[in-house]
């Protein structure tokens, strides 16, 4: 009957330790990364669209690190989640104590942090190259543009309440569910064992959570409220910025005028808005 | 037994200081007639006595077998063994917590809850009937679990190894384990299986088919803990690698989600979750030596 099972039984204890492994390495490691980049934006535009430059200095290699370090890790860690829940029946309302209502908050905020970042990804980079496709999902997609970082994103942030809130509450819901991750890892994989190292454990958890909190409000109140969207003057500063450093990078052959074209807002290289 | 009524009336109850807390109590009972069938709420009303366990208050119903508009019924069936709490046989869930009934005590029920008791049978196994479930499965998790020492032989083995009084105080706790389900009812990670027998199947065809089915089931925290009993054992020890392959086995610890209620809800007050935890640290050395050293 053994050889009967299907993959997911089979391979059950390797995919959960995997599982348990990708939450911290590289998805979580990735997360604080990206969220302390963002942060950057306080710093001012120069600083964050001198960050988006050196992401995206990889050039061609930009995509096959987004796919094997964070695309499928994310895709891994999210769809096999699901697998997960669906094994699962929670029952913190019967027996609402600390550790079950956490265990439950997994869960959700796994749930949240998923819809939110399949989401995020579609509102900031489209999901797919290819401009008919852009224009059709403007301007609900794609609205991110690499080399005018800072003024696109702080518009994509602000396009609407809803957008705003949206990001607040997947953000929030994406450290939560690190933070709780890195209490369980220590259990799963059998560092802390006894009630008092995982109390200790605990501690250092829900400091990591505070402090990666903090870096994520910060990038996200950078982008919400830092930029000034609504005033022209302050915007067309930040363009005039965007288009300086893109044009260093086009004078010292850094960049194709094809690849400023690609990658800048409207479609047009160097924008002029 | 009604005589008592009389003779505990007058003295302060041991429990809660009261004399009196009510004169009647209600108890709500969830029934079921058979395997597989739909379950049902029914009310019985008994008289109150000071000092009643919830088996005493079962034993009552079951004389009077009738519900509180006066209709007679069968008698609720339920089970019950040692009444000291150290078989697990009367586990139920009381007024919506997994608890053995035999210790479960009535006066502090009803401050709890004033007038009324709730009793279900466990959600995890199959009902049998009534308060009466098929712990099957829980059994079935320590036999996976090779949960035992095998010293039966034709040789003398002579003497085991000395423990260390340490390795037995760590130990001690882990062996008053008495299989009664309290950490697998409460666990959000057990989920109950209860299959139906196929017309015309046979015996060994179906009890084949239930254990794959049980065997594929988490294997819950009680069973984690024995491997943590029998892998200290210094005897049990030489058995340690077979018992790990069976933890890293489809149910075994991986499938612990860390909501640790099992280690709030046992009542011999096990380490669960300490198992628990050595059982990942276990699992994870095992696994390395059994990829790296093959």
């Amino acid at each position: 009957m053994e050889t009967n099972r299907p993959f997911l039984v089979r391979h059950e204890f390797l995919l959960r330790r995997l599982h348990s492994l990708s939450g911290l390495v590289p998805v979580g490691a990735y997360m604080v990364i990206h969220l302390l980049a963002n942060a950057s934006i306080w710093n001012g535009p120069a600083t964050y669209q001198s960050a988006v430059h050196q992401i995206h200095s990889l050039g061609r290699a930009l995509i096959v690190v987004e796919w094997v370090f964070i695309f499928l890790p994310i895709l891994f860690h999210g769809l096999y989640g699901l697998v997960i829940i669906r094994e699962s029946q929670p029952n913190s309302g019967a027996y609402p104590l600390v550790g079950n209502i956490r265990y439950t908050l997994q869960r959700a905020t796994g749930m949240i942090a998923l819809l939110f970042i399949v989401w995020h990804v579609f509102h900031m980079h489209g999901w797919f190259h290819g401009e008919a496709w852009r224009e059709l999902i403007d301007p609900w997609g794609a609205q991110f543009a690499p080399y005018n970082a800072a003024s696109t994103a702080a518009e994509a942030v602000q396009q609407s309440t809803l957008v705003t809130l949206l990001y607040a509450v997947g953000i929030t819901a994406c450290v939560f569910h690190l933070a709780n991750g890195v209490w369980t890892i220590g259990i799963t994989w059998g560092v802390w064992t006894t009630p008092g190292a995982q109390r200790r454990a605990n501690y250092v958890a829900g400091a990591i959570g505070l402090g990666v909190l903090a870096v994520g409000l910060a990038a996200w109140a950078g982008f919400a409220f830092g930029v000034r969207t609504s005033d022209p003057e302050a915007m067309d500063a930040i363009r005039a910025i965007e288009r300086r450093l893109l044009q260093e990078k086009i004078d010292s052959g850094l960049i194709t005028e094809e690849q400023a074209s690609e990658k800048s807002a409207h479609f047009g290289a160097p924008t002029d808005r | 037994m009604a005589h008592q009524s009389g003779h505990g009336h007058g003295h302060a109850s041991v429990a809660t200081g009261h004399r009196k807390l009510a004169d009647w109590i209600d108890v709500r009972v969830l029934r079921q007639d058979g395997p597989g069938q739909a379950s049902y709420w029914e009310r019985h009303r008994i008289p109150y006595e000071p000092e009643m366990n919830v088996i005493s208050v079962l034993q009552r119903m079951a004389a009077q077998a009738k519900t509180v508009d006066g209709r007679a019924v069968a008698p609720v069936a339920w089970e019950c063994n040692c009444l000291e709490e150290v078989c697990g046989a009367c586990t139920m869930v009381i007024n919506g917590r997994v608890r053995q009934s035999c210790s479960a005590l009535v006066d502090r029920l009803l401050r709890e809850n004033p007038g009324e008791i709730e009793l279900q049978p466990m959600g995890k196994f199959p009902v049998v009937r009534d308060l009466v479930v098929d712990r099957g499965r829980l059994f079935r998790a320590l036999e996976r679990m090779k949960a035992w020492i095998p010293v039966d032989g034709y040789f003398d083995m002579g003497q085991g190894l000395r423990q260390s009084q340490s390795a037995q105080e760590e130990m001690y706790p882990l062996s008053e384990c008495m299989s009664c389900g309290c950490c697998l009812e409460a666990c959000p990670q057990y989920t109950k299986i209860e299959l139906a027998r196929a017309e015309g199947e046979t015996d060994e065809a179906w009890q084949a088919r239930v254990r794959e089915a049980y065997d594929l089931g988490f294997a819950g925290a009680h069973a984690i803990s024995q491997v943590m009993l029998f892998n200290a054992h210094p005897t049990g020890r030489n058995n340690a690698s077979e018992r790990l392959d069976a933890l890293t086995d489809p149910g075994g610890i991986q499938d612990c989600g860390n909501a640790q209620n099992c280690v709030a809800v046992c009542p011999k007050r096990i380490p669960l979750t300490t198992s628990i935890g050595r059982a990942g640290r276990a699992a994870t050395l095992h696994s390395f030596r059994s990829f790296f050293d093959r």
